[in-house]
């Protein structure tokens, strides 16, 4: 198997989204999936890709969860 | 009368020996010709029918073994029925070559699929291990149960991977048995479609 980086690539099939809703931070789903929203940086490092700042999510945005 | 009894018994006995010498050619013809087809089929029939190749090659060392004993007539019983048998392991060989390459092209699309779906679950697993706490629906018992289920999945897709290249059929089972605890897991973690 492939080194575990703790995130799934862009292009897996498999990984889990979810779509931003009014209000959400990242810190709030963090909470929602990983029950720990400490964690929310986990979220933030798998969505580089159009997060530039972890404060700053929109709704609307659709948000790999890894 | 002498000379014409005397006459009688030798061509008796030449036609005893002429007839016992066409048998014994007839036999042999036979055989060498089914040997020589068969040796032709082993690569292949080893590889893709092998439960079949090996019985033509048990019916024919029987017949080579009655050969060297002389018993000419049971070869020539014989011989029939290992042609058939002949027939039917090129039937069996092709038949195994088409599953084969059907069960490789299967591997390649779950060689390419499989270990995504392991990453996937892997990362969340990883993550959730971490966490203070875990989400509502996400138990303890669902966690720990999704852990083994991983780690079984990793070992079977290990050894699907070892069998792949002389062994697709299997390993497309073992693939196909990861995949189906793949999706207990990611349901279980609250990851199914």
């Amino acid at each position: 198997m492939t080194e575990n980086t703790g995130k799934p690539a862009a292009d897996n099939p498999y990984a889990q989204f979810y779509v931003v809703k009014k209000g959400d931070t990242l810190s709030k789903i963090a909470e929602e999936f990983y029950g720990d929203k400490m964690l929310y940086p986990k979220i933030f490092e798998a969505n580089r890709d159009q997060l530039t700042d972890p404060n700053k999510i929109k709704p609307g945005q659709k948000l790999r969860i890894p | 009368m002498r000379f014409a009894k005397a006459f009688l018994a030798i061509a008796a006995v030449t036609l005893l020996v002429t007839g016992c010498a066409r048998q014994k050619d007839d036999a042999t013809k036979a055989l060498t010709a089914i040997e020589t087809s068969v040796t032709s089929m082993k690569d292949e029939g080893m590889k893709y029918a092998p439960v079949a190749y090996q019985g033509v090659e048990s019916t024919l060392a029987t017949l080579k073994d009655s050969l060297a004993k002389e018993d000419y007539k049971s070869v020539l019983a014989g011989t029939p029925e290992l042609n058939k048998a002949v027939d039917s392991l090129k039937t069996a060989i092709a038949s195994g070559k088409e599953q084969f390459t059907a069960a490789t092209a299967e591997w390649s699309s779950m060689s390419a699929d499989v270990p995504k779906m392991v990453e996937a679950i892997q990362s969340r697993v990883d993550i959730l291990s971490s966490a203070k706490k875990l989400p509502k629906n996400v138990s303890k018992d669902a966690l720990d149960s999704a852990k083994s289920g991983l780690d079984w999945m990793k070992s079977t897709w290990a050894e699907a991977t070892a069998a792949a290249a002389d062994k697709p059929a299997e390993a497309v089972e073992k693939a196909r048995a990861v995949k189906a605890k793949g999706a207990e897991v990611l349901a279980a973690l609250g990851m199914g479609a």
